[in-house]
């Protein structure tokens, strides 16, 4: 039966499968079918509703009433985006709006030895390497959000890491909205070389504090043997605007992916990582720390298929609640047979400052191999007052007591970053929000 | 007066707990307070720092003359009473140092003295560190985190030691420490006694007494203190224990 959806639902989606068609006007006829196939499969599956069991905390019904699109150019300073630059040495990557910006970013044909990043706007124009940039199309094709990204696909960030390449600095993405009712439709392809070490900073900005905006991701991240990338993404719009990231990592043997997702910003915000542990001895950490208030809803997921022997991952999910907020933390990790020896572990912490603030949490298993350690578990509770007591019986006022306390229970997941400017600068961040 | 309790009284769970308490403290002064389990010594302890739990019904303590009912527990801290718990509490994530750099600077607020900086802080702390013969590396970690249970006693001293407070409740500081530990516990326990400072010591033990050697010692029962002495009485109780006190004020 064909799914039923309100008005405004349809509404939306129609708006969005004609801007699709909009895009297809000058372009490669490569790109043109495969956002056509996206729009059909995204006109018939629609947009999530209530009673799809995956979307039943994170509701659409406040995104689906603005029809965000592609509001065309800003043009910005190195002044207006000094504010988010990190306080750790980078090579910079700047995206406004969406689009790759060739003034801000930092020169890209002087990039360190063994790194190339171009913009997936410019790649798309040669159609060999347009066919290479969608590498595992039928995982994105199971993600409502991806399938609209394919079906809008303009530009992203495509970084190739050659072999062996060891990058001692970090790369710094920055995305910054600018536009009311603008949609960033992102698109990003990243490769890592075997023996490749990169470390990846992404964070998402608001320029201004009242602008609502839509950003969709999508990423796609090969990781190949023995290569390590260790990521953090600091989502830190604004509480007006929708966020939703979906990335998709696969991984060979002997490799390592370490990634960490700062969720603050959004009235609706959903951080979703696809793991596929493609071979042996693979390591995987995932990480988040979520903080919402008011009326945000902050959703961070993660989907982790063990699918060789020795794999080893561990994920540590924890969030603070205040005023109306809900948190929504969905992790499913999936052990195939052949996977002996699995290490899987999977922890959500959950931290309610008000009455009102409500946290849902879905850890799953599913294990068909014998051999193997997994756990998951969720735990989600009030301030404990023996430890508020114990700081102020030393003097400390109550609000600094909770605060203290607080952030030590957020920052415990930003220890996985290995990189110690890094860790700090995120802290930071973390601390600073908490404290309003 | 230090500190000056008249018939208190205070319930938990419309529970009664504390039945009429009268203590004078003066400065200067040590007062160890036994009895048996369950009689109201950490409750009385805990009013006293303004655990929010305990509800006072009745009675009236004032702390260097002002009403310490009426204060806040940071407050109270600030104007120098100190509690060492008798379960000192983990706090996972905040580390040591920054908890007490915290809180020294507060009490330091409080006197109208510049906060101390990290390097201040941290010198100021070595010293208090050495008279406890504390390891180095708890001052590193998350309070109280995975401390032995002598490590966390010996943590509230080192707090108290730092906060230099006028007034120290020291709840069964002593329980849970080997001997080793108790004497240096005692030593610093003695280190910041002072004319102007005044103790109250709750205890099961001799043992710690003897080297802190109170003025004086009470005896609370069933929310009351029923008997007051000198040091001698510590002695009587460990020879023949509560059964008198406790039968002389059955009943009542
Ligand atoms: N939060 C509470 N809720 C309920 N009952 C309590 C609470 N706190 C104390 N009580 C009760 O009050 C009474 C006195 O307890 P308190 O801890 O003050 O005794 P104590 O003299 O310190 O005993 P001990 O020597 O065992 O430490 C006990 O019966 C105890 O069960
Ligand atoms: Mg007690």
């Amino acid at each position: 039966m064909a799914k039923k959806f309100t008005p405004v639902m349809q509404s939306a989606m129609t708006h969005y499968a004609q801007l699709s068609d909009d895009l297809n006007k000058a372009e490669s006829p490569y790109l043109t079918a495969l956002r056509q196939s996206a729009k059909a499969q995204f006109l018939e599956q629609g947009f999530p509703t209530r009673r799809d069991e995956d979307w039943g905390y994170t509701k659409l019904t406040d995104f689906v009433q603005t029809h965000f699109r592609l509001q065309g150019i800003s043009h910005l300073t190195q002044a207006d985006i000094l504010p988010f630059l990190p306080s750790f040495g980078a090579t910079r990557i700047v995206l406004v709006d969406g689009w790759f910006s060739e003034s801000l970013s930092d020169d890209l044909s002087a990039l360190p030895k063994g790194v190339t990043i171009e913009s997936f706007e410019d790649l798309q124009q040669v159609p060999e390497s347009a066919v290479q940039l969608q590498a595992h199309q039928q995982d994105v094709a199971q993600e409502p959000f991806a399938v609209m990204n394919t079906m809008l696909l303009n530009d992203g960030v495509v970084i190739q890491i050659d072999k062996h390449a060891v990058l001692e600095m970090p790369l710094f993405v920055l995305h910054v909205q600018t536009q009311p009712n603008h949609l960033s439709n992102l698109r990003n392809r990243i490769t890592v070389g075997e023996y490749a070490d990169v470390t990846l900073v992404e964070a998402y900005v608001s320029l201004s504090d009242d602008l609502c905006a839509l950003t969709n991701v999508v990423s796609e991240i090969d990781i190949a043997s023995h290569a390590r990338v260790k990521q953090v993404v600091l989502q830190q719009q604004n509480k007006q605007s929708y966020y939703f990231n979906n990335q998709f990592v696969y991984q060979a043997e002997h490799s390592g992916f370490n990634t960490l997702y700062a969720g603050l910003g959004c009235v609706t915000s959903r951080h979703q990582n696809h793991v596929y542990m493609n071979g042996e001895h693979i390591e995987t950490i995932q990480n988040s720390a979520c903080y919402a208030t008011g009326a945000q809803t902050v959703d961070s997921r993660s989907y982790t298929e063990h699918n060789q022997e020795h794999g080893f991952s561990q994920q540590l999910h924890k969030y603070v609640l205040d005023g109306e907020a809900v948190g929504v933390f969905n992790g499913m990790i999936k052990v195939a047979r052949a996977a002996q020896k699995t290490d899987g572990q999977m922890d959500n912490k959950n931290l309610l400052l008000s009455d009102s603030a409500q946290m849902d949490t879905k850890p799953q298993l599913e294990i068909y191999a014998d051999d193997v350690k997994c756990s998951h578990g969720s735990a989600t509770g009030q301030i404990n007052k023996e430890q508020i007591f114990y700081l102020q019986a030393r003097g400390i006022p109550r609000p600094q007591a909770v605060r203290m306390i607080t952030e030590a229970f957020l920052l415990e997941p930003v220890e996985v970053v290995s990189h110690g400017a890094i860790r700090e600068w995120v802290a930071q961040i973390l601390s600073q929000t908490l404290r309003g | 007066m230090l500190l000056k309790v008249e018939n208190l009284q205070a319930q938990v769970e419309e529970k009664q707990i504390l039945k009429g308490l009268n203590l004078e403290v003066k400065p200067g002064e040590v007062h160890a307070i036994m009895g048996p389990n369950g009689s109201g010594k950490s409750t009385f302890a805990s009013v006293l720092a303004g655990r929010e739990d305990y509800e006072v019904t009745a009675g009236s303590v004032a702390f260097n003359g002002e009403d310490l009912l009426e204060m806040d527990p940071e407050e109270r801290a600030r104007k120098g009473l100190f509690l060492a718990f008798q379960y000192p509490v983990e706090i996972p994530g905040v580390s040591n140092k920054l908890f007490m750099q915290t809180a020294v600077n507060a009490v330091r607020e409080e006197k109208g003295l510049p906060p101390l900086d990290m390097f201040d802080f941290d010198e100021y702390a070595r010293e208090k560190i050495k008279l406890l013969d504390m390891r180095a590396d708890l001052l590193e970690r998350s309070v109280n985190v995975g401390f032995s249970g002598g490590e966390k006693k010996r943590n509230d001293i080192f707090q108290m030691a730092l906060l230099e407070p006028k007034l120290c409740i020291l709840d069964e500081t002593d329980s849970g420490l080997d001997i080793d530990a108790l004497r240096i516990v005692a030593n610093g326990v003695n280190a910041l006694r002072s004319p102007e400072r005044g103790f109250i010591v709750v205890t099961h033990y001799q043992r710690l007494l003897d080297y802190i050697k109170p003025d004086h010692v009470h005896v609370l029962y069933n929310g009351r203190i029923v008997k007051s002495g000198g040091f001698e009485l510590v002695h009587e109780l460990e020879e023949h224990g509560y059964d008198d006190i406790i039968q002389q004020h059955q009943g009542e």
